[in-house]
């Protein structure tokens, strides 16, 4: 037995003795699917999650229980199964916690290890981190070792080097009213560095303001560092503007970003930060090593009935040569208590983000999609109904041209507090010979989904029929997800 | 199919675990406006109402949007009711801009570490709880459908009939 299950079960068992004041609550979250990939081949994967949490005054032991299992016996190896937890103390002014945590130091530019389970992002650090609270202000302080977990293409995947080490603190000051002042360094050894001394190192610092509605950000970054394997001074900056202004029925809220070199660690396809991004897709460019943006939404309830949103977003290379270009327009409408009406269009362009193998080179295009959609409830009392219809028309063009349109028309029957039934139907008018690797040569894609509420701490969904997969981006963060053909069962659980 | 069975056993274990009140987790939070949000401080007014929401996340916009109406019912009897907003960093500038155009009364917290979704163990968004003055969670409900709000309410004014306040 290693010396972190010795701790783990000396937690567990001093708090379970210990009588009384023990509170335990535990949630599970479990998944069956059976599907078949893009050769025809029926795969299974299996996924449990249980969190056990255990709180005694004021200690608390926080578990995880995870396991995946894909298909057997053949991809055995890239099963994923792990035990974490976090023992942690809090007693005003102190925070101490000892095993696996999360950590965002500002907004994201120097440290951002998070967990997005609805994403199923899940890039933690384990190690210590200590948090001490006194005079409005916040001290943390951690040292760690990042473990970064992503799902794409139907399997779960650690993407980064483990071996590599995060040191860092954080000081967050709030002693002047109404004013929000920070700073931080963070330092990271990697393998790839060169000799010890070749550490790369991420510090800066903000300053907010809030007068009245209006609210003002600016955070500034930068990196020094090594770039690995051929070395050489690696210096980099980023910088962040973020403007609001809210008043009951009017929200506005405008960004600036500029990140030149900042994203860590160079040349990978994971981060230990990760700079925003303006993008409300989720699509990033670089992923703070050469991007530039800016942005504005405006949200405005007139009268309850209605309310509107406005949004135009752009992230681009410092030399134009790739970019995102993203416009939303959203309207809900509520003509009466039993019905409300939503109708939304979403114009993007993805200029040479995305690449596809043609003719032995591997070419980048450019995308535009125009995705207008309506979708109506209206509430039966014991029954509600749910009917939607969107498009997506796509024209992406690198040396030939390919346009095709995406159709999706849904329902939804559900009986409040227990139970909801969706049926789905999507179709592709054509698909342009070229994209066939991208986007397959499925042209229907029906789909039905029963939402199974067996208590309210208890929900079982059912899923049965194919998916279109796609693109999918969270947090400038996009994966591929291969078109879905199959059942899941799904299973999650508070007790 | 071994697999199976073991997620039918996951299902038949779970569904059959009880629904007694289990004690909340404190948490020392900030809302929108940098305030303090302190679940004792909260309590000594009175119950708590808290669901949590994200932007992205349609039906949770949805709930709060139908519990709105009822909110000063609830305010007056002493209810705090809270829209726990579990958006990451990148996001919180556009919480409060949002959630002020929608007229939203509750008090708005961010959450952007998720801290509280790791305490309450939230599986699914959105998930409500109700906690009652004796710092029980007294009901749990994950997701909503058109409707559901009406058990929610139902459940405040029922605490309040057992005189909870």
């Amino acid at each position: 037995m290693n010396g972190n299950r010795i701790i783990l079960l000396a937690v567990l068992t001093a708090a379970v003795l210990s009588g009384a004041d023990l509170r335990i609550n535990a949630a599970n979250t479990g998944g069956f699917w059976v599907f078949t990939d893009t050769a025809l081949q029926y795969k299974e994967h299996f996924e449990d999650k249980l969190k056990l949490n255990a709180a005694y005054g004021d200690l608390t032991l926080r578990s995880v229980f995870f396991v995946w299992f894909p298909s057997l016996p053949a991809s055995l190896v890239e099963s994923l199964t792990y035990v974490d937890y976090t023992v942690a103390y809090r007693k005003a002014p102190v925070n101490f916690q000892y095993g696996r945590f999360y950590a965002t130091f500002g907004r994201g530019m120097c440290l951002n290890q998070y967990l997005d389970e609805d994403f199923r992002v899940d890039n933690s650090l384990s190690g210590v981190k200590a948090e001490v609270e006194l005079y409005k202000s916040k001290l943390t302080m951690l040292m760690g070792k990042p473990r970064n977990i992503f799902f794409e293409e139907n399997k779960y995947k650690i993407k980064n080097d483990m071996a590599d080490q995060i040191g860092g603190v954080n000081l967050d000051i709030g002693l002047i009213p109404k004013t929000a002042l920070g700073g931080r360094y963070v330092r990271i050894n990697t393998r790839n560095d060169l000799e010890p001394g070749a550490f790369t190192e991420l510090y800066g610092g903000n300053l907010g303001t809030s007068l009245g509605p209006f609210e003002l950000y600016g955070e500034y970054a930068r990196q020094m560092g090594c770039y690995p394997i051929y070395g050489g001074r690696l210096s980099g900056s980023g910088m962040l503007f973020t403007g609001g202004f809210s008043i009951p029925r009017l929200g506005i809220m405008g960004q600036y970003m500029d990140f030149d070199s900042l994203g860590f660690p160079y040349g990978t396809t994971y981060r230990y930060n990760e700079p925003p991004n303006p993008i409300k897709a989720g699509i990033g460019v670089t992923r703070g090593v050469d991007e530039k943006g800016f942005g504005g939404t405006i949200t405005f309830t007139p009268f309850d009935q209605l309310s509107c949103e406005a949004s135009h977003n752009r992230l681009f290379t410092h030399d134009g040569s790739g970019g995102v270009y993203e416009t939303v327009g959203k309207l809900i409408g509520h003509p009466n208590e039993k019905m409300e009406i939503l109708a939304q269009t979403e114009y993007i362009i993805r200029d040479s983000i995305e690449a596809i193998f043609i003719g032995n080179q591997n070419v980048f295009y450019k995308k535009q999609e125009l995705k207008p959609m309506l979708d109506l409830t209206y509430d039966l009392g014991p029954l509600y109904v749910e009917a939607g219809y969107e498009m997506g028309l796509y024209n992406v063009i690198a040396f030939v041209k390919g346009t095709y349109t995406d159709y999706d028309v849904s329902l939804a029957v559900g009986k409040t507090e227990f139970m909801v039934l969706t049926l789905k139907y999507g179709w592709r008018d054509r698909t342009p010979e070229w994209l066939v690797e991208k986007i397959t040569r499925e042209k229907s894609w029906p789909l039905a989904e029963l939402s199974w509420d067996i208590s309210n701490r208890h929900n079982l969904r059912i899923l049965a029929g194919a998916m279109r997969g796609g693109v999918i981006c969270t947090g400038g963060v996009c994966r591929f997800e291969v078109p879905f053909k199959g059942i899941r069962l799904t299973m999650t659980s508070l007790f | 199919m071994k697999k199976a069975l073991i997620l039918m056993l996951f299902v038949v274990v779970f569904a059959a675990a009880g629904e007694e009140a289990i004690p909340a987790p404190d948490f020392n939070l900030q809302d929108i406006d940098g305030n303090p949000v302190i679940l004792d401080s909260l309590l000594a007014k009175g119950p708590v109402f808290m669901s949590f929401w994200a932007l992205w996340c349609k039906m949770c916009i949805k709930e709060l949007d139908a519990i709105k109406p009822f909110f000063h019912e609830f305010d007056s009897l002493g209810v705090n009711l809270l829209a726990i907003s579990q958006d990451k960093e990148r996001a919180v500038p556009q919480v409060k801009p949002f959630a002020k155009s929608h007229n939203w009364k509750y008090v708005v917290v961010l959450d952007p570490e998720n801290i509280m979704r790791e305490l309450y163990n939230v599986q699914a968004m959105p998930t409500s709880f109700i906690i009652g003055q004796d710092k029980k969670i007294v009901f749990t409900h994950q997701g909503y459908k058109p409707g559901d709000e009406e058990k929610i309410i139902a459940k405040m004014r029922e605490l309040f009939e057992k005189g909870e306040k």
